[in-house]
């Protein structure tokens, strides 16, 4: 008997409140609470679980491209230069490969979004922008219309380069150079100061164009280096006509080239004909066949020549081949 | 600030704008002879602009740009792209440790472009010049190499015969 009541006890009346209260807090009565204050529930059962709420996407309107009039300003609606936006640019523009398929089209493109792109420099943006710019600008003389004229009427040249790049600094080291170009011509000489004017000159003159080219950068900035190039030009034209006092001493023996009227070639042949070199008549060539003979060398053409040319000088008659 | 400044700089240099801008300020003769100290403009037989880029049409459509605006402002424009790329390779090792005979290769490739304008005077050169290179795209690099037309000067004159 004991057992029993002790078996009952324990599984049946102990666990009765315990088993109440589950049964009462784990199933809301709906019924009775609807047109009363709502109850909070905090054990969820499985029912309540399903009842989340799922996430909505919110709402993309249309492209602003589907509005746009097909005679708008362009201008207006791409001022500036802007990473490429497909809801913006009314085309159907596709870019891109994919191994099957067509190229991706403009939404979500990311090779379309990182070229540069010339939207904002259309031609009648370019037109209007020229327009406005245009009033800042001056006409080019009518009188130097082309490049002859241009190099008689200014002879002088300054070429110098400007650098726009993307760097650390907005200054580029070879800005500095300047370079100057003038023609030999324009620069009166006597041939003394421009045999002079040619050894100071150097390698800077070149003899096929007839242009001297000064080339100066030693300087850090291009203002400088054009005061510095300018000084040269003007330094080397006067030093030319400058005529220093060692000059004076040169003799015959120091020429570089054969000088006819200057040596005992020409004596001998006034001497010959008691007369001026420039009354005898074929004394002009005979001359130049001394020149050339003493200049370029001793050579069978000169030889030959030299010989014609005495033979004529002297009235002989003309030498023939004897076989 | 310093683009603002020379812009401003050259407004007041011009004949047309600062005859205009005397004459609404001041209550004077409207014929005015031209100061003494205004510097006179500059004469460019011819402006080249070297382009350098990365991608060959974003160069060209850059050079159509450039030419259309000389034209726009009166100016003998052209361009062209005679020198070839430069292609600028290197060879790293593909893995961070051992793996010799596994590399991986880079390259950079640069494009050239260039464009001339013929008989600028100085104010349509800066003018002209700062338009273009405002517009530059990204990634493109611009050289302006400028000739300028001058006088022999004076003082080059052989010496007098004493």
């Amino acid at each position: 008997m004991s057992v029993i009541t002790r078996i009952l006890d324990k599984n049946v009346v102990k666990q009765l409140p315990k088993r109440a209260a589950a049964y009462y807090s784990n199933k809301p009565n709906i019924e009775e609470d609807i047109g009363e204050f709502r109850v909070l529930y905090l054990k969820t059962s499985k029912a309540q679980a399903f009842t989340k709420k799922k996430y909505q996407k919110p709402e993309v309107l249309p492209p602003r491209s589907n509005e746009m009039p097909v005679d708008q300003n362009w201008g207006n609606v791409w001022p500036g230069p802007r990473t490429f936006h497909p809801a913006t640019v009314p085309l159907p523009l596709r870019q891109g490969y994919v191994s099957k398929g067509s190229p991706p089209d403009k939404y979500a493109n990311a090779e379309l979004m990182k070229i540069p792109n010339f939207l904002h420099l259309t031609p009648p943006v370019i037109e209007r922008q020229c327009a406005a710019l245009k009033k800042f600008c001056t006409p080019w003389p009518k009188a130097l219309s082309n490049d002859e004229l241009c190099e008689k009427h200014f002879p002088f040249e300054v070429i110098s380069s400007n650098y726009c790049h993307s760097s650390p600094s907005i200054r580029d080291p070879m800005a500095r150079i300047v370079t100057i170009k003038f023609k030999l011509n324009d620069l009166k000489f006597d041939e003394k100061s421009r045999d002079k004017y040619l050894r100071l000159v150097g390698d800077r003159y070149n003899s096929e164009t007839g242009y001297v080219t000064i080339v100066t950068d030693r300087c850090p900035t291009q203002k400088q280096n054009y005061d510095y190039a300018m000084y040269l030009v003007t330094a080397l034209y006067h030093e030319s006509w400058n005529v220093e006092a060692w000059e004076e001493l040169k003799t015959e023996a120091d020429m570089e080239k054969y000088i006819w009227e200057n040596n005992e070639s020409k004596k001998s042949v006034e001497k010959l004909f008691g007369k001026n070199s420039e009354d005898i008549a074929e004394s002009k060539q005979y001359a130049n066949a001394v020149i050339n003979f003493m200049n370029e060398g001793e050579s069978d053409y000169t030889l030959a020549n030299y010989g014609d040319s005495v033979r004529i000088l002297l009235g002989l008659p003309a030498k023939t081949n004897v076989l | 600030m310093n683009i603002l400044k020379t812009t401003a700089s050259r407004f007041l240099r011009l004949p047309n704008i600062t005859s205009n801008f005397k004459y609404a300020t001041a209550v004077e003769t409207a014929s005015k002879p031209q100061e003494v100290n205004e510097p006179i403009d500059k004469l460019y037989k011819t402006i080249e602009l070297e382009l350098r880029g990365n991608d060959s049409a974003v160069l060209n459509s850059f050079a159509k740009f450039a030419t259309t605006a000389g034209k726009h402002l009166d100016v003998q424009s052209k361009s062209w792209n005679m020198r070839k790329p430069v292609h600028e390779k290197f060879t790293v090792l593909k893995s961070v440790h051992i793996y010799k005979k596994h590399r991986v290769q880079y390259e950079f490739r640069t494009y050239f472009t260039f464009v001339q304008y013929k008989h600028l005077t100085g104010s349509t050169a800066d003018t002209l010049l700062e338009y273009v290179e405002r517009n530059i795209p990204e990634g493109v690099a611009l050289k302006a190499t400028k000739v300028e037309l001058q006088l022999l000067p004076d003082h080059l004159e052989p010496p007098k015969a004493e």
